[in-house]
């Protein structure tokens, strides 16, 4: 047990050292000096340039530099965003958070429709509706997503006016910042209109969770039920039919637990496609996230945002990957048994 | 074809026929196996069939929509942009680039990622554990997040964009090897080629390569529409094809201008996009299957 617990947090470590190592060479790699890309200030700037040049401590060795970046790292001191000038961590948390909310949202969504789905596809194989569902599938999944987010958008904010077009809530409301999690600030507030703002949010998050959970849940859909089909097939299930259970019975004592464990695996290693869903959705609905930021900096070549907001993304996914892997082998007696094995 | 049986002999089919048989079964994907062959036939042959040059203004004749439409025009099937440049035209080049240049970098990255896979797999000891375990969690980073910094290195641009999506797309192929080729390994035939005295060199080309090929296409298929999402997305986004080119993302967003106006030039190149992806997937699902039951029967 302690043996994966530490063979986990070395991998976490040395996948993390080795990011920080990419994003402090990112400010050499970019086009220009790299002082200038980090702060703005250019060489012409004599004393500017100097004064900053000792605070980079950008004349030491490059060792050094980068200890002092790791330094400034720790300490929540990331840089200052050229194009809004304030400083970068507070801003990359809280579209860190918008992101989260938003893609936490869809993955709720996805899972309540696609499990269901994908246990009925895999516990019909071969019928008809395996085949229906199967292809709605193929359909879901092959579909880009900025083109479904564009066509959400003509059909339900343009067409009918349902629901708003971009934004996170309307420019009437003004939440105060506590989580950065918008539903659960206006909760927390004081807001007289409190519950109308509510609703506000609810119909701002309509467009944009529907389009990546879309995406989403054809994926939990196809992973469920090929696990399904798997777990149904194996021998203890024809073992506990011998013993005259129902198929009722069967299903809930030995089926679902067993065919869930392992799509948890799979889904992990979804996350990165739901992410870039997220990234890629947040821009068309000018979702205050951490996309939206991104690419926003690299319009306005905003090197020190560029910077930052890649490695806190880069670090989200990996510690969420790792911890998650490292969960499912404590968890899944199946996927223990080589480590105990291999002495 | 069924096989004209005239005397009684027995026909043990080749792996590769076991799977043709199984993957020909399924009607989906040989329907789409044939519109993955017409998408091709449009990258080779597009400027024969595309009724006029995709950048040419039609001044007289803009936002007209589509011929289906009772203000539509035969002359432009798909109708024209806000522009007047000819729509289908548009997305017979635009196909011809998305898919083109999609089948391009997956073919590039395979090459690479193969021979990078292959040495992995092949040697063993810490460096390569250590070696593995870091590629598998930088794997986990999205592909376009790898793909928008690298662009923010280069700049913005169909070449940089290409780059970007070709060194994205690499480590799947490194994974996906190293671990074929380590699985591989433990077979018997590649033991009996060792007693035999073959060199590594000669074990990897001639026991493990060829056992690997149909594995490596399904990979392929899977990277084939990370590429093409990815590539339409990235111009989409104007950091990859830059708005004049008839790329189907880039010509996605600037339909976006005239959404309201002209839906059907942000309906059709997605539209475009989407049967790509969509054959890509069926053909990749029918070969897997195919692959996963040709030996049960």
């Amino acid at each position: 047990m302690g043996k994966i617990f530490l063979r986990h947090l070395s991998l976490l470590v040395l996948t993390l050292s080795v990011l920080s190592l990419f994003s402090f060479s990112l400010a050499f790699l970019f086009p220009g000096d790299p002082l200038t890309n980090l702060t703005g200030v250019r060489a012409e700037n004599q004393e500017a340039y100097s004064h900053l040049a000792a605070s980079y401590h950008i004349n030491g060795s490059l060792f050094s530099q980068y200890w002092h970046y790791l330094g400034q790292l720790f300490v929540g001191n990331w840089g200052i965003s050229f194009s809004s000038g304030l400083p970068l961590a507070e801003e990359i948390n809280r579209s860190l958070a918008a992101s989260i909310e938003l893609s936490a949202y869809a993955l709720v969504f996805a899972f309540i429709i696609g499990l269901p789905l994908g246990f009925v596809a895999g516990l019909k194989h071969h019928k008809i509706i395996d085949y229906s569902l199967l292809s709605a599938s193929v359909i879901g999944y092959s579909i880009p997503v900025f083109w479904l987010a564009l066509i959400l958008i003509l059909i339900f904010s343009l067409q009918l006016g349902w629901f708003p077009l971009s934004g996170r809530i309307g420019l009437l409301f003004d939440i105060p910042y506590k989580s950065g999690f918008i539903l659960l600030d206006i909760l927390l507030s004081d807001l007289p209109n409190k519950s109308d703002a509510f609703y506000n949010a609810l119909r701002h998050l309509v467009l944009p969770t529907l389009s990546i959970a879309i995406v989403t849940s054809t994926i939990v859909l196809r992973t469920s039920r090929r696990s399904v089909i798997e777990v149904m097939n194996s021998d203890y299930i024809q073992a506990a039919y011998a013993r005259g259970l129902s198929s009722r019975q069967v299903l809930l004592k030995h089926g679902v637990k067993n065919a869930l464990i392992p799509i948890l695996p799979l889904l992990v290693m979804q996350f990165t496609t739901l992410l870039t869903n997220a990234m890629i959705v947040e821009t068309i609905f000018s979702w205050p996230g951490i996309g939206n930021a991104l690419i926003q900096a690299i319009y306005q070549r905003d090197f020190p945002a560029i910077r930052a907001g890649m490695l806190a993304v880069s670090v989200l996914v990996l510690t969420f990957i790792i911890s998650m892997d490292l969960m499912i082998r404590l968890i899944d007696p199946i996927r223990r048994r080589p480590e105990n094995a291999t002495a | 074809m069924p096989r004209l049986k005239l005397y009684q002999e027995e026909f043990y089919p080749s792996p590769l026929q076991n799977t043709w048989k199984e993957f020909t079964e399924n009607h989906a994907a040989v329907a789409s196996l044939y519109c993955v062959l017409f998408f091709i036939i449009l990258v080779i042959f597009g400027p024969l069939l595309a009724p006029f040059d995709p950048l040419q203004q039609h001044i007289d004749s803009l936002l007209v929509p589509p011929t289906w439409d009772s203000n539509g025009n035969i002359l432009y099937l798909f109708g024209t942009d806000g522009l007047g440049r000819d729509m289908l035209s548009r997305i017979i080049y635009g196909c011809r680039m998305t898919f083109g240049i999609s089948l391009l970098l997956v073919v590039l990255s395979l090459f690479i990622g193969v021979a990078l896979g292959a040495i992995a797999g092949m040697s063993s000891g810490l460096r390569s554990s250590f070696l593995n375990h870091l590629l598998d969690s930088l794997m986990a980073i999205p592909t376009l997040l790898i793909a928008i910094i690298i662009i923010a290195i280069l700049g913005t641009g169909l070449v940089n964009s290409m780059w970007a999506i070709s060194l994205a797309l690499i480590p799947q192929f490194v994974h996906q090897t190293r671990d074929l080729v380590r699985n591989k390994l433990k077979k018997e035939y590649v033991l009996a080629a060792q007693l035999d005295g073959a060199s590594k060199s000669h074990i990897f080309f001639n026991s493990i390569l060829p056992n690997m090929g149909e594995m490596l296409v399904v990979q392929a298929t899977l990277a084939m529409s990370t590429a093409i999402l990815d590539i339409s997305a990235l111009g989409f986004l104007n950091l990859g094809a830059q708005a004049p080119s008839p790329e189907l993302g880039a010509m996605l967003s600037e339909g976006l201008d005239v959404a309201y106006l002209a839906p059907w030039n942000i309906a059709l190149p997605g539209a475009a996009i989407f049967l790509m992806m969509v054959s890509i997937n069926l053909v990749g699902d029918g070969l897997r299957s195919a692959l996963r039951y040709r030996l049960l029967r």
